[in-house]
């Protein structure tokens, strides 16, 4: 997480990729109810939640109680947005079994909806990244942009992403 | 979007925005300037103010800013998620009580009939306005740079913004007031922080939860 808000990019990966198995076994065993797509619709917006809310982590401190009280944050304000009031011990966390590798059911997921409800070319840029693998020097040739205003633009777009995904459940 | 692919989105966003601390010091100078310009232009130090601040009442400004101090670093301590209130939250609490005792105190000495004599003052609704009036630009601040927190209880986070923004319009304004008797500053001051600091509760359960 160090290198990460210093700008370490794989690192930061790698981070997020080894907490996501931990969280989506949290939220499964909590959200039979909201079905695999519902369930992985939260992982993906707890994620969001720890990405924007990274520099309120500070160096100095440990990270995983940070990482947990993000993460039960967030849980129980999505399970609460969608109608399941859940009472989530930190326990749940520290104890976590990962969820079995499966495949990803997000076709037709909230994420896919905002998308849609985006600016064209903020869901574009985020779209080549994410899902093509594009590096922001391809994303910033192929627009005619300079890398920082691509930088600019992925941050503000996901930033409205989390946004409009709390609209949206509203 | 599948999670690794939002994962991969997320990763190429290497610019963490600017936290709690660097947000107040980008926007407080300004909302201290914007208090510091509205207190010169309506209101004004009292006449008798180098007098009064070698008195008991120089207490009005100065307890004001304590509670404003320690308001303002349970703010910032609660905008991160993991941490508990712990010293200063329980500093904040004494602090309180001793007031409340203060003004227990002043009760039994002046009465009933003292405090409503002491009340019924067209200082009062000036008091009740202009302490308000006078800690929005910070409250506006504080508010804003708590919003790159994380505060696990969003209308709490915003109620101590608006008790440090109030106590500081108290202390400001406590340069003007001519109004020294216990009996009306610890009521009218203490309402008048605790309409601002309502209104952070209010606007923090909005603009503070994530």
């Amino acid at each position: 997480m160090r290198a990460a808000n210093r700008g370490d990019a794989a690192a930061y990966r790698e981070l997020l990729l080894a907490i996501t198995p931990v969280l989506r076994g949290v939220v499964r065993a909590r959200g039979r109810a909201l079905g695999p797509e519902g369930c992985e619709d939260v992982v993906q917006e707890v994620l969001l939640a720890i990405h924007l809310k990274r520099q309120t982590w500070r160096e100095d401190a440990p990270l995983r109680p940070w990482l947990y009280a993000i993460a039960r944050h967030k849980t129980a304000d999505a399970f609460r947005a969608r109608g399941h009031r859940i009472d989530l011990p930190i326990e749940d966390f520290t104890e976590a079994l990962p969820a079995a590798e499966g495949p990803d059911p997000t076709q037709d997921s909230d994420m896919e909806k905002v998308l849609d409800r985006l600016e064209p070319r903020a869901a574009d840029i985020v779209r080549g990244l994410g899902m093509r693998g594009e590096t922001v020097a391809e994303t910033a040739a192929r627009l005619q942009m300079s890398e920082g205003a691509v930088r600019v633009a992925l941050h503000r777009a996901l930033k409205a992403i989390a946004r409009l995904r709390e609209r949206m459940l509203e | 979007m599948k999670t690794d692919e939002l994962i991969a989105a997320l990763a190429a966003d290497t610019r963490p925005g600017p936290g709690v601390a660097r947000r107040l010091a980008r926007a407080l100078p300004g909302a201290a300037i914007l208090m510091a310009l509205a207190f010169a232009l309506f209101w004004g130090v009292r006449p008798d103010l180098a007098a009064a601040m070698t008195s008991p009442a120089a207490l009005k400004p100065l307890v004001p800013l304590a509670l404003a101090g320690l308001a303002g670093k349970l703010a910032l301590t609660l905008s991160r998620p993991e941490v508990r209130g712990g010293r200063t939250a329980a500093a904040l609490w004494v602090f309180a009580a001793v007031l409340v005792a203060g003004f227990a105190v002043a009760l039994a000495a002046g009465g009933l009939s003292g405090l409503v004599a002491a009340l019924a003052t067209p200082s009062l609704l000036t008091c009740l306005t202009s302490i308000p009036a006078l800690a929005i630009p910070f409250l506006s601040a504080a508010l804003w740079a708590l919003a790159a927190g994380a505060p696990r209880r969003p209308a709490l986070a915003g109620a101590l913004a608006g008790l440090a923004a109030g106590s500081l319009a108290a202390a400001l304004y406590a340069l003007f007031c001519d109004q020294d008797a216990a009996l009306f500053v610890l009521p009218a001051y203490a309402a008048a922080i605790l309409i601002v600091a309502l209104t952070g509760a209010l606007a923090g359960a909005r603009t503070l939860a994530w």
